[in-house]
């Protein structure tokens, strides 16, 4: 029978994990995340889950660990936070180019300087060109479900990728929430076992991730690409039967709130997208026309979802959770994307950015107000001011 | 927005972490078997802990859904729960308490020997103090409930009981029924609301 606990994002994230079978499990302390591989250990330590658990010495070591088993044919997990996901970089690369479906955890962490426990999405963010799937949860209910949805998308014979679940350092991953715990069988029913085709086996060998000459590169370049493309396909199969199958109500792609007469809209990923909703919320009591679009995958990046959620606005604002110092937009990452997204249709909404959240800072409701403030003036003229808004700390 | 009652618990690092969280769920899944909206959370900052350091744990209780979820700290706590009376001599435990609040405390001492530490307990409108290490029996710790762990042993059979009872005594906020329901220690929880003594100020 199906079950409602009270968990932390991180007990979330290693019960999806549990629940999803995973055999070789790669573990590295770093806060937040630390809370998943403790509860995993406790797992594992009282013979509630049947899996490998081994210490890496470092980031590197534990994502090196996880790709290695996952060609080996097994599932395999790991996780950081911060400045473990950049030590281990060198290692995203080798994981999506062999086409290995490992799942790694992030409960994010600003980096350094200076050191700082908060969320920012900067840490694996800086990673999101490296070819893995990519995206954000709100509540640790979402985590759980991603965490068992990751798999099967990336484990897909058309996909075959490995997948950072992404949930927000302390605002999700340790503030407890309720989740539904499904029937482990009606999971096994979801989620088949991981089918590598070529595993590392001494009794027939094969070769993997071997050197090759410079102009055999674009072809397989090519091939990772050509997996993105066929990648959204997998994910609205595997939401739809998801949804199916544990009653619950995800869109594949991007979740709108509000939206249907709405002029100005927040476009926001994470725990973030929460209070995005009870300021959409007060905003239209106020008689603002506000709504909200939050982004369920970063990479693949969706498109098309995006114009079309976006364009029957007359302003978006991004709410940057993640830094790209010197980028075209001078701010966050996310208003690149939706820019380039929106760039081809006759009619585009105006849109500016927010820096929001960063350091682990609360995005206050208050916060939320000022930028529907600009959003609607922006909406009234047709124009931003500024690409990006520095809420509270603008240089005047 | 309906109001939001903040609950802040301080407790002693590592030999209180278990209990003072424990208290935080008590408080929380009380006020949540009562039909309110509630959380209860570690202090982000405060941990990882260290063996004495103060350590602050909370809950929410609300009518409506709590907006501000988010928020690291209790900034206007309503009720303040002190596990160890020590820790009343060197912290602000009353700080950013709107004036009306109520405060519990584990101690041996009488309140009038507890008020002469509080600089601003004009903002009390009682002070409570319960012997709850006096009824409950020590506890081991353990670690697992501690940075977003499940929580393994079951919640409320240390000092948390005894205190959780005289918080319901104290605020109005708790059904005792209710803690009682939800605490392992059931008779603790009612010793501590028979033992504590409340005095209004």
């Amino acid at each position: 029978m199906a079950k409602e606990v009270f968990y932390s994002g991180c007990a979330a994230a290693a019960y999806g994990a549990k629940f999803s079978r995973v055999e070789v499990i790669s573990s590295y302390p770093i806060r937040p995340y630390t809370g998943i591989m403790m509860e995993l250990s406790k797992l594992v330590a009282n013979g509630d889950l049947d899996a490998e658990f081994v210490h890496g010495e470092g980031e590197h070591a534990q994502v090196s660990i996880a790709y290695g088993a996952s060609a080996a044919g097994a599932r395999a997990y790991t996780g950081s936070s911060g400045v473990g996901v950049t030590y281990a970089m060198e290692c995203y690369s080798p994981a999506a180019g062999g086409r290995l479906p490992c799942q790694m955890a992030i409960a994010d962490r600003a980096l350094d300087p200076p050191g700082d426990f908060g969320s920012e999405h900067t840490d694996v963010m800086s990673a999101r060109d490296q070819g893995w799937i990519m995206g954000w949860a709100e509540t640790p209910q979402e985590v759980f479900d991603n965490t068992i949805m990751y798999y099967r998308i990336g484990e897909d014979p058309r996909v075959m990728l490995p997948q950072f679940c992404c949930q927000d350092g302390y605002f999700v991953s340790h503030i407890p929430g309720k989740v539904i715990l499904p029937d482990q069988k009606a999971v096994d029913e979801y989620l088949p076992p991981y089918n590598n085709p070529h595993p590392l086996d001494p009794t027939r060998p094969v070769s993997h991730g071997p050197q090759i000459f410079p102009d055999q590169g674009p072809a397989i370049d090519l091939q990772r690409a050509q997996a993105f493309l066929d990648t959204p396909k997998v994910i609205a199969e595997a939401v739809k039967d998801f949804n199916k199958q544990f009653g619950r109500k995800y869109s594949p792609f991007v979740e709108e709130y509000m939206t249907d007469d709405a002029d100005i809209a927040f476009f926001i990923m994470g725990g973030h997208a929460r209070t995005a909703r009870f300021a959409v919320n007060h905003l239209r009591k106020k008689g603002v026309k506000a709504g909200m679009v939050k982004l369920r995958f970063v990479r693949p990046w969706p498109t098309e979802a995006v114009a079309e959620a976006l364009s029957k606005f007359k302003a978006v604002g991004t709410i940057e959770t993640s830094t790209s110092y010197g980028g075209a937009m001078r701010g966050g990452n996310l208003i690149h994307e939706v820019r380039a997204s929106l760039y081809d249709l006759p009619k585009r909404p105006a849109v500016t950015s927010f820096m929001a959240g960063l350091g682990g800072e609360v995005v206050t409701l208050n916060e939320f107000y000022e930028m529907a403030k600009i959003l609607t003036e922006a909406a009234k003229s047709g124009k931003v001011k500024k690409g990006v808004y520095w809420l509270g700390f603008e240089p005047d | 927005m309906a109001e939001v009652k903040q609950v802040t618990i301080w407790a002693r690092g590592v030999t209180q972490d278990m209990e003072g969280r424990h208290l935080s769920l008590l408080v929380a899944n009380s006020a949540d078997k009562d039909g309110k909206f509630v959380q209860a959370w570690d202090d982000y900052a405060d941990l990882p802990d260290r063996v004495g350091v103060p350590l602050r744990k909370y809950a929410r209780i609300s009518e409506e859904e709590i907006e501000m979820r988010y928020e690291y700290e209790n900034k206007q706590p309503n009720v303040v729960i002190v596990m160890d009376d020590t820790i009343i001599k060197g912290m602000d435990i009353l700080h950013g308490m709107p004036k009306g609040g109520v405060l519990v405390v584990n101690s041996k001492r009488s309140a009038d020997d507890l008020l002469k530490f509080i600089p601003n307990k004009e903002l009390l409108s009682s002070i409570t103090v319960v012997d709850a290490s006096g009824i409950a029996a020590d506890v081991a710790v353990d670690f697992m409930g501690s940075e977003g762990g499940v929580e393994v042993a079951a919640v409320g059979k240390g000092i948390s009981a005894p205190l959780a009872g005289a918080a319901s005594k104290a605020t109005g906020l708790l059904k005792l029924e209710s803690v009682v329901a939800v605490a392992a220690n059931k008779e603790g929880v009612k010793q501590g609301a028979e033992a504590a003594k409340v005095k209004k100020l």
